[in-house]
């Protein structure tokens, strides 16, 4: 296959390299809301840094240098897609919402925030999760995965590129949650037939109707595998 | 047909892999809810629990004492917002009135306030704790549309239709019914807004880039060049994301008011009351035939809902007068009004819930006359459209039902109900019709040939899911031999050349011809620069009497082989880019398209299961052919048609919204209660495409393929369901209670 092009990647311009007020680099055109980035390796920033020009704010508002703590906010650490992350959390804040608003890893989606849509699948200690339902204190101490963790060094995880192949997706939107769900099923004690896996895969919705190019996806791989 | 048809390269019509796929997979593409910016705060609403009636004392002291709180917003209390000028057409909107105008409830679900906060949590929290009092009415959200039948109008006619089924040998009136369906992509509407003191630029969720610019603006009371509007992906509209929602002013007026980026994500809750739904409709098909199964008349009334501050026509007649040949016809059209928010075009709008009203009726006189439905709808196949006139531009519709029956095994049917077992289940086949039309709209694309062997095509229209950045990719490729992953494609920005709204399915028809206008232009740049260069070996010659084959430019007279790389000769020139811009004239204004009559054809067969013995319908296989002008990409056009099929089987037997008739709430507002297809009630789909240029549309006679796959899946659902078990259920979604009385 062909080297895939990156649309935004290639939107970039490189006298827009800005910074925000702590100078960090946006990340996926995003910049940190408070200072998780600092805890990223270098290298993971320098993998992963695709600017924006219009992500950038041309004046970011001055509320952000001297933001103050969340009230009932307290010490959490989650280990991330191999990485450790110390964050101050509200109890209240689900797992998906920390991902996305909190660590910048907006991959994982939301779709319905109650468990019925399966946007919001990760992996805790390799098994798969709707990451709505469940509180982020609650995974101190589990090796979380999310769909940007899924591919090591650059290399896709089979299920990534057989999605591929296959177009399993349309909008892509409900596509991470699908992978998640389909990388976990592999270890997962299913009958060998596309009808099994239509069960297994049926707590992932999607709209598009894609169901026919993600059975034939997760298929292959499990065949190959 | 003027246009020759060219021979494009293997680049055009065969699966070519998505240019997106591997940003899909990995989670790196950005959807609008994914951005986030420093000092950002979330607005979250606070939802109305009644339809009708007036706010009468709203307390928001508690909530503004909470954590985190920046802003309570209600009516006197809110952030500037102007209305949008009514009626405007580069400015549609289906709710005008801005969030908290007056305080009067117009349907469940409506902002009656909201709130700001530093974190989401903060926000949601305090939302819940603003006391709101209503004098509440009994809402009017009667399913019975009824109410609507006096104030019919005529849309189309021809003959004398009422006469001619008074005197029809053979006759069929029945009524038909569609439900409130929601569109429910798994992506939320959501809106970050920045503002910088004079501009704003907004992460939106939107089918139409350039459109939503012109309604916010008018919203924000502020020129269209200070509103910028971004969407690199969207995760799916199928027509909820074509017009601003009122999330969408509110979070951008927050925005300039507090002078913080402001994200606002509607819930899933919301999506069954805030964002539109396709309306429920009610439908009257009278046919008159001759025993031979000629239609002599067909009439055609319907009343779709609107909302107490809209005034949405569903459309159902958009393939009534042209789909068979009758020489009376009856297209009369009405609306009812509810207490339900405002309804809005959901994939294939008319057309879809039309069909499955004219399409039963088909199957029903089928029945009556003992003819196989097939043979009916071939014995009324019309020469021409016979509502104006006009020539078809490419209707290939016979041979979609006659491939169909092949594919499916039609011929093996046993037209008696019940008659066909397959172990303990009972099997029902049936057919249905579908249609949709074909449309080019205006575009403009700008062609870059970089100095890097690359180029860069960019048009202020949206990749929807369809796969519109891999067919703008395809066509530069074709038109330049750059490859594929060569080629960088720029969409989702306002700032960009003018294109078209993702809707009708008329991106790709719109967007060719400017593509490809685009390319030839930059390459002619190309010649230029090349004849005009100093050191050049081509300094000094005509433009004219140079060409450009695959990459390279060479003298007319000179094998393309021994020519010279574009890129080299940028370099040796010191010119980054050669760029060329083109335009797609709107099919509309164009005299030729305007000599034909240009629309999609399909034909549906459809095979259900019925297990009587624990009440169990599924839809077990679909044969689908269909007939959209040459396919571009062939693995997202099938992708396409297939999941229009699984939305198809969706409307046929699982979505309804429903709404409590004492409060106006739509009670199965989540996707427990309202049930979407999942993998394992897909069916097994075969999808042929008959691959017929339209050359009346562009070049490569590409029409379009997002809707056309819904179109006649409910009906032919239905006519399976009476084939199994002898109940035609005239209301949709098929209930097993439906079954369970036969």
């Amino acid at each position: 296959m062909p080297k895939q092009r990156d649309p935004e990647v290639l939107d970039q311009n490189p006298l827009d390299q800005k910074k925000d007020e702590n100078g960090e680099q946006p990340l996926f055109g995003r910049f940190s809301r408070r200072s998780f980035l600092s805890q990223l390796g270098a290298a993971s920033i320098a993998a992963t840094t695709t600017t924006l020009a219009h992500a950038a704010p041309t004046q970011a508002p001055a509320e952000a240098a001297t933001e103050k703590a969340v009230p009932g906010a307290v010490p959490i650490t989650l280990k991330i897609n191999g990485q450790t992350h110390k964050v101050m959390l509200e109890p209240r804040v689900t797992l998906l919402d920390a991902l996305r608003e909190q660590l910048q890893m907006p991959g994982t989606k939301k779709g319905c925030d109650h468990g019925q849509c399966g946007a919001c699948t990760v992996h805790v200690n390799g098994r798969r999760v709707n990451s709505c339902l469940s509180f982020a204190i609650m995974h101190q101490g589990d090796e979380i995965t999310t769909i940007e963790g899924l591919a090591q060094n650059g290399e896709l995880h089979p299920v990534q590129a057989a999605f591929i192949e296959h177009d399993g997706f349309q909008c892509g939107y409900c596509t991470p949650g699908q992978i998640m769900s389909a990388s976990a099923l592999l270890k997962e004690p299913i009958g060998k037939e596309d009808a099994d896996v239509r069960e297994a895969m049926a707590g992932n919705i999607c709209r598009c109707g894609a169901y026919t190019n993600i059975v034939a996806a997760v298929q292959q791989v499990r065949r190959t595998a | 047909m003027q246009t020759p048809e060219t021979q494009p390269s293997s680049v055009i019509g065969t699966a070519v892999p998505r240019v997106d796929g591997r940003l899909k997979t990995t989670g790196a593409a950005m959807y609008s809810s994914d951005y986030s910016f420093p000092g950002m705060v979330y607005l979250v609403p606070v939802c109305s629990p009644i339809a009708k009636g007036r706010i009468t004392k709203l307390d928001a002291s508690a909530a503004e004492k909470m954590p985190g709180v920046l802003r309570v917003m209600y009516h006197g209390h809110a952030p500037v917002m102007y209305r949008p000028i009514p009626g405007s057409d580069d400015a549609f909107v289906d709710e005008t009135r801005p969030p908290f105008e007056d305080e009067v409830i117009y349907y469940s679900g409506q902002f009656v306030a909201a709130v700001v906060a530093e974190t989401v949590e903060q926000a949601r929290a305090a939302a819940e704790t603003v006391q709101v009092e209503y004098a509440s009415e009994s809402p009017n959200v009667a399913t019975d549309l009824s109410d609507g039948w006096g104030s019919l109008a005529d849309t189309s006619h021809r003959g004398d239709a009422g006469k001619a089924f008074a005197a029809a040998p053979v006759q069929i009136d029945e009524t038909y019914v569609t439900p409130v369906e929601t569109h429910n992509p798994i992506e939320l509407h959501a809106s970050v807004a920045v503002w910088d003191g004079k501009k704003f630029t907004l992460y939106e969720t939107t089918q139409s880039l350039l459109n939503h610019q012109a309604v916010m603006a008018q919203f924000l009371g502020v020129p269209n060049e200070n509103v910028q509007i971004v969407m690199k992906f969207l995760g799916s509209g199928f027509g909820g994301k074509l017009w601003p929602w009122t999330h969408a002013p509110l979070a951008a007026a927050t925005a300039r008011e507090l002078n913080r980026p402001v994200k606002a994500v509607v819930t899933r809750k919301m999506m069954f009351s805030n964002v539109g739904h396709r309306p429920r409709t009610q439908q009257r098909i009278r046919l008159g035939a001759t025993h031979d199964g000629k239609l002599v008349s067909l009439q055609h009334d319907y009343v779709n809902h609107t909302s107490m501050i809209s005034d949405y026509d569903e459309g159902c007649g958009e393939a009534t007068p042209y789909i068979y040949s009758t020489p009376n016809l009856l297209l009369r059209a009405a609306k009812a009004q509810r207490n339900i928010g405002p309804p809005t075009a959901m994939r294939g709008p008319g057309a879809v819930p039309g069909l499955y009203a004219l399409e039963s009726a088909m199957d029903e006189l089928a029945i009556k006359l003992k003819m196989d439905p097939v043979e009916l709808r071939l014995r009324n196949e019309p020469e021409k459209d016979e509502s104006n006139g006009k020539p078809f531009s490419s209707r290939h519709l016979k041979e979609c039902l006659t491939t169909g029956v092949e594919k499916f095994g039609w011929a093996k049917r046993n037209p008696a109900v019940g008659s066909m077992r397959k172990g303990d289940l009972v099997l029902g086949w049936g057919m249905a019709c579908a249609s949709w039309g074909a449309f080019r709209m205006a575009a403009q694309v700008s062609v870059a040939l970089n100095n890097d062997g690359t180029a860069r095509v960019s048009c202020a229209t949206q990749d929807i899911g369809t796969g519109t950045y891999t067919i703008f990719a395809q066509v530069v490729s074709d038109k330049t031999g750059i490859s594929v992953d060569k080629v960088q494609v720029v969409l989702g920005d306002t700032s960009l050349p003018a294109g078209p709204l993702s809707g009708g399915s008329w991106v790709t028809a719109s967007v060719v011809p400017a593509i490809a206008a685009a390319s030839n232009a930059a390459v002619h740049t190309m010649l230029g620069i090349a004849a005009s260069t100093a050191g050049s070996s081509f300094h000094g010659r005509k433009p004219d009497d140079l060409a450009y084959t695959a990459g390279r430019i060479h003298a007319k007279d000179q094998p393309a082989m021994q020519g010279v790389p574009f890129e080299d000769l940028l370099k040796q020139a010191n010119i980054r880019s050669a760029i060329g811009n083109g335009k797609s004239l709107a099919a509309s204004d164009d005299p030729n398209a305007q000599k034909y009559s240009q629309h999609s054809y399909g034909a549906q067969f459809v095979e259900v299961t019925w297990d009587p013995g624990i009440a169990r319908l599924r839809v077990s296989r679909v044969v689908s052919v269909i007939d959209v002008g040459r396919v571009i990409n062939l693995g997202p056009a099938r992708n396409q048609v297939q999941g229009a099929i699984v939305m198809g089987v969706g409307m046929g037997i699982f979505e309804e919204t429903r709404y409590d008739p004492r409060n106006g709430n739509p009670i199965n507002s989540n996707f427990a209660d309202y049930v979407v297809s999942t993998s394992a009630d897909a069916p097994e789909i075969d999808v042929t495409f008959l691959n017929y240029p339209d050359l009346t549309l562009n070049e490569y006679g590409a029409r379009g393929v997002g809707e056309i796959g819904l179109a006649g899946i409910a009906p032919a659902i239905t006519a399976a369901v009476y084939h199994a078990t002898g109940v035609r259920v005239r209301e949709l979604p098929v209930k097993i209670e439906n079954l369970m009385m036969a």
